[in-house]
């Protein structure tokens, strides 16, 4: 409070028509506000939101100097950043701001007991008046922006991304691990439900990637680092050596012609050959060849073939390069699951049994067969081919969730047989559910029927194969029947399940974004930012998020383009700036190894190197306070949730008849929310709360529940997200979790009845919950009576005065 | 010695029910082939039914039952080890849920607590294939073979009980399972797969329906004879009664020559140590393995 003038704060009490004034005394509440300490002025509106209302805000900033602005209305999720605006058009600091929720939590949840709503409304309005008191300017972060993006992984919706910001005209680096574009889209023979041409399509989008003046690609690289924040990223990529010099390679192939060395061709799956030095496949972007040292004799035929163009270079050495980006769209797709662990299908032992994708290569006219569908144990056509959907989806001994996009390449490739073999093969297809929802699916399966594809529901137990023909036979469950089948087919199709990518973890942990139980990265919000990693300036797009089809991914990838941009068309980027702060005096990193603000930061926004005080990087710091709460030096403040700013609200609210009283910390995603929703839905509830909003459960200290107790609370509630993954900021309520798991049983010990301090989880949604809750809480309150919480409390005071003794020390420094 | 290498090479002999009366001959041969790889056997006087066969009726009793036999080992300080399967994964099972679950210990004691028991939780139960496998290990046993049974081709039927149910006897993968089939690899024989191995032999159907199990068995034993093997090894009581006691009344009820000689595992291994076709009690089975032993006896001669 230093350097600071005297609080001269102003209170407007809003009416809100009727929803607050008809049951809560406004009258009584403004006289009541004008005998709190530092209150200057205090006046009510009908509506305080309206022009008219905002008006007699700026007009009391003039006409008082108040420097402090306190509104007792609706909810602070409502109208905080109006009334944040108000203020600052009048010259006030937006931060000096403070709202006492009593339309919410007192007029619409207590309307038949208007004085003890009236009473609550009062606490409510002094604890906001406390908070005041105590806050401080802050200013809006500004951090310069780079206006070039990373695109990582060069697969359909990569591809997507990159040309679309291209477009735009921001400078775009496509990063691909591999020696070509294209991902796995370039290795299908046709897409559903259109039957196009898959590299057809895909072709003349990564030739236009190649040519665009805006894009860089960098094949055959790895990305190795990513340090800095949103707008100011510093990538580190390692491009393999190709031993071909990209710039003098002009694609014609004739050192290829000379090789004598060939190997298996992954792009084929292996069932094709590629020379030592080649292209994975004719239409590759950029065109440059490759020499594979694993396979290579250095007969050095191909330098000679190359001749004066002296494209090739055996000495090439792997070479690290350094980019600036403001942006970085993640979009590194899917791998393929193969069920070599799983014996029931007989992959890897059985001939005649393949993947779909291997399925692909061989039907496609360019693959290694030239089209023909051949058995591997003969080289003929099948006569019987059997798709088995769900391989390792829908498993829980597997993988839980959909592939999504199996039934409808099976339809695809059930009808490409159809369509290339007539009558000549048989196709089944066993499914649990044939999931064909989206634009031009359902009629797609119906074309399959109408071929006479055999569909079969139920799922494959095991499957056997014949040691002489080698054919196979398939048995199942035929759930229309009822009852248990053998199938005999000559070719066993499986549509195995789509997997993170083998390197997702590696990836997560370079750019500090998480990945849920199934592996695949998460996006921040599933609803409303599925495109967002927590890191902000991070997107995803496509598969690496989640299995997705052709046009989904597309999609996807213009999506993360557009949300990059955001980004990359300002030249600023602004950051809220309730940030957490660290003093480096009180930080013990400099003297201890502590680190646990950094280990327990959501978003690795905090780096503590040894010896010296851990430092936030503001720019991806998110404000959730969790840090804060777990510094064992009380080191690290939150802006505009500073430890005294809740302390005062805690005392302010147990001034008289604590007992009575429960102190609610309601994390402001959910839990608050959720009470949000219990008054706006008219649930009516005893009015023992006293709310104090944080951003994130993860903010309660231990102390504050402490602090709580100590001034004779009757009951503590904690109010955060569901687990697993509601929370806002990632894993904060798994912060606080741990944190009260310690700290309740050592209160139960200390004689501390155990519902008087509750965790409680309640989402967004859950205003009934929220209302039953506070049922439950007034009955145990009651219940345990006054006498007894007193006398518990009494026992409690001396411990937690000397535990909490610490504190006090540091807020009279 | 100390109690561990203790608890290594002296194991208590759980017989069960069917073995002593109906499959001596996995009894006499187990007991010859453990003496000579140094495993002593000690005799279990007053164990009772395993609890399995009363699992369906009263599943209290059956823990009781088991808990009782694992509470005579604790006593002797010793591990059990089971020759059926049955028993084997019932006693691990309940060995298993007993030390997991402190509240059903609390139970099954004070019915214990009557006869003066107390489960407390400090051996181990396991079947005679993870003996041979875990304790013995395949060095030994490879080590032991003094007459390897080159070009004898043997397929084996790990049986059910051995495996499943996963979650209690947590020994191998029930769909995959391995263990036998590296200790036939390891007499020097030549390991035969077939089609269908990990399918059910009939045995549990036997006490209800007739015909059903026969078909089963008879459509395994089709399989393992067209995949070339010489003879099938089991190491269940059960198993072996449905592959060996009834082939030939299978062979009557489908008009068939099936010819396949089932052994015992540790027969199997007798034979590759050198051991007598008496003295591993060939002479019980019901399918003439005169040609086993011939083949057996020429390379011998051979040599």
């Amino acid at each position: 409070m230093t350097n600071m003038e005297r609080p001269r704060i102003g209170v407007f009490v809003c009416h809100c028509g009727l929803n607050i004034a008809g049951v809560i005394d406004i009258k009584e509440l403004i006289e009541y506000a004008k005998t709190l300490p530092d209150v200057v002025y205090a006046k009510d509106n009908r509506y305080t939101c309206a022009d008219p209302g905002q008006d007699e805000i700026r007009k009391g900033i003039e006409e008082h100097r108040l420097n402090r602005v306190v509104v007792a209305a609706c909810s602070p999720r409502m109208h905080e950043p109006t009334f944040r605006k108000t203020c600052a058009d009048a010259d006030l600091n937006p931060y000096f701001f403070e709202m006492a929720n009593i339309r919410e939590f007192s007029s619409w949840c207590h309307p038949s007991t208007p004085k003890e709503a009236t009473e609550k409304a009062k606490d409510i309005l002094k604890m906001a008046i406390a908070k005041a008191r105590l806050l401080q300017p802050l200013k809006e972060i500004e951090v310069p922006v780079t206006n070039k993006a990373l695109v990582i992984g060069g697969g359909i919706a990569g591809i997507n991304s990159a040309l679309d910001l291209a477009e735009m005209g921001f400078k775009v680096y496509l990063l691909e691990k591999t020696e070509s574009i294209g991902g796995h889209m370039a290795q299908l023979d046709k897409t559903f439900p259109t039957l196009d041409c898959s590299i057809c399509i895909e072709g003349p989008k990564m030739v236009d990637v190649g040519r665009h003046p805006n894009i860089e690609i960098i094949s055959y690289a790895d990305l190795s680092n990513v340090s800095g924040y949103v707008g100011n990223f510093k990538v580190k990529i390692k491009k393999k050596p190709r031993y071909v010099i990209h710039e003098n390679c002009t694609g014609c192939g004739e050192c290829k012609d000379v090789c004598p060395i060939e190997y298996p061709n992954k792009w084929d799956i292996n069932m094709g050959v590629r020379k030592a030095i080649s292209v994975p496949f004719e239409q590759a972007v950029p065109l440059v060849y490759t020499i594979d040292m694993d396979h290579c004799i250095e007969c050095f035929k191909c330098m000679d073939a190359c001749g004066a163009r002296q494209a090739i270079n055996f000495d090439q050495e792997p070479e690290e390069i350094e980019i600036d980006v403001g942006a970085i769209i993640v979009a590194t797709g899917f791998d393929i699951y193969l069920p070599y662990d799983d014996p029931l299908y007989g992959y890897g032992k059985y001939d005649n049994v393949i993947t779909a994708m291997e399925f692909e290569r061989l039907i496609l006219a360019a693959g290694p067969t030239g089209g023909k569908v051949i058995r591997a144990s003969n080289g003929q056509k099948p006569h019987t081919v059997a798709f088995i959907q769900c391989v390792g989806s829908r498993n829980l001994k597997k993988y839980e969730y959909c592939s999504g996009f199996c039934c409808m390449y099976a339809l695809k490739n059930a009808i490409l047989l159809k369509e290339k073999y007539k009558d000549e093969v048989q196709v089944y297809i066993l499914y649990m559910d044939m999931r064909t929802h989206f634009k031009g699916y359902e009629e797609f399966y119906r074309r399959a029927r109408d071929l006479d594809v055999t569909f079969i529901r139920g799922r494959a137990s095991h499957i056997l194969e014949d040691p002489e023909t080698k054919d196979l036979i398939i048995r199942a469950e035929d759930m229309t029947l009822g009852q248990p089948i053998e199938l005999p087919a000559e070719m066993v199709v499986l549509c195995t399940a789509a997997v993170p990518n083998a390197d997702a973890g590696d990836l997560a942990r370079i750019l500090s974004i998480s990945r849920g139980t199934d592996g695949f990265f998460m996006e921040s919000h599933p609803k409303l930012k599925p495109l967002d990693t927590p890191v902000d300036g991070i997107f995803l797009a496509g598969a690496c998020q989640a299995p997705k089809d052709i046009p989904y991914s597309v999609s996807q990838g213009s999506g993360a383009a557009a949300r990059a941009a955001t980004i990359l068309s300002k030249k600023k980027w602004k950051i809220e700036p309730i940030v957490a702060v660290i003093d480096p005096e009180k930080c013990r990193n400099t003297r201890v190894k502590c680190g646990i603000c950094a280990e327990r930061c959501p978003y690795g926004a905090i780096k503590a190197p040894e010896k010296q005080p851990a430092k936030v990087t503001t720019a991806n710091c998110h404000g959730c306070g969790t840090c804060v709460a777990e510094c064992p030096a009380d080191a690290i403040t939150q802006n505009h949730f500073t430890d005294d700013q809740i302390l005062a609200q805690i005392s302010s609210a147990l001034e008289q008849d604590p007992e009575d009283k429960a102190i609610g910390f309601l994390c402001n995603w959910c839990c608050y929310a959720g009470a949000d929703l219990a008054g706006t839905s008219r649930f009516e509830y005893p009015p023992l709360l006293r709310p104090i909003r944080v951003m994130c459960s993860g903010r309660v200290d231990r102390d504050f529940v402490l602090d709580a107790f100590r001034k004779g609370a009757g009951m503590v509630l904690i109010g955060a997200c569901h687990m697993p993954y509601d929370c806002h900021y990632i894993s904060g309520n798994w912060k606080m979790k741990a944190r009260m798991e310690a700290l309740a049983p050592m209160l139960q010990k200390l004689g501390l009845s155990s519902q008087r301090f509750r965790v409680e989880y309640v989402s967004a949604a859950e205003g009934l919950k929220f209302a039953e809750l506070m049922k439950e809480m007034a009955t145990q309150l009651e219940e345990l009576g006054a006498e007894r919480i007193k006398a518990e409390n009494a026992k409690l005071k001396p411990v937690l005065d000397r535990m909490l003794a610490k504190k006090q020390k540091q807020q009279r420094q | 010695m100390t109690s561990d290498e203790n608890k290594n090479s002296r194991f208590l002999l759980f017989l069960g029910c069917a073995i002593p009366y109906r499959v001596s001959s996995y009894e006499i041969s187990t007991r010859k082939v453990l003496g000579k790889l140094g495993i002593e056997l000690v005799e279990m006087a007053e164990y009772n039914c395993c609890g399995l066969p009363i699992d369906p009726i009263n599943h209290e009793m059956m823990l009781t039952l088991a808990s009782r036999n694992l509470c005579l080992a604790e006593k002797q300080g010793l591990n059990i080890v089971a020759l059926c399967p049955g028993c084997a994964g019932t006693l691990r099972k309940v060995n298993k849920k007993l030390k997991e679950d402190k509240e059903l210990k609390e139970r099954i004691n004070s019915h214990l607590r009557e006869i003066g028991l107390e489960f407390k939780g400090t051996i181990e139960a396991k079947h005679l294939l993870q003996l041979l496998a875990e304790d013995i290990g395949y060095e030994k046993v490879k080590d032991a073979v003094k007459n390897p049974l080159t070009n004898l081709k043997i397929s084996e039927h790990s049986g059910c009980h051995v495996t499943r149910p996963f979650k209690y006897v947590d020994f191998e993968n029930p769909e995959n399972p391995e263990t036998l089939k590296n200790l036939i690899e390891a007499t020097g024989a030549q390991y035969i797969e077939y089609t269908d191995k990990i399918a059910c032999c009939g045995a549990p159907i036997a006490g209800v329906n007739d015909k059903i199990p026969l078909q089963l068995t008879r459509e395994k034993l089709v399989n393992i004879k067209r995949a070339g093997a010489h003879a099938l090894v089991t190491v269940c009581p059960f198993c072996h009664m449905m592959f060996d006691t009834n082939q030939p009344r299978i062979e009557r009820l489908f008009n068939e020559s099936l010819k396949i000689p089932v052994l015992h595992y540790p027969q199997l291994l007798g034979l590759a140590m050198g051991l007598s076709p008496d003295e591993l009690a060939l002479k019980g089975l019901r399918v003439n393995p005169a040609q086993i032993i011939s083949h057996v006896v020429e390379r011998k001669e051979d040599r």
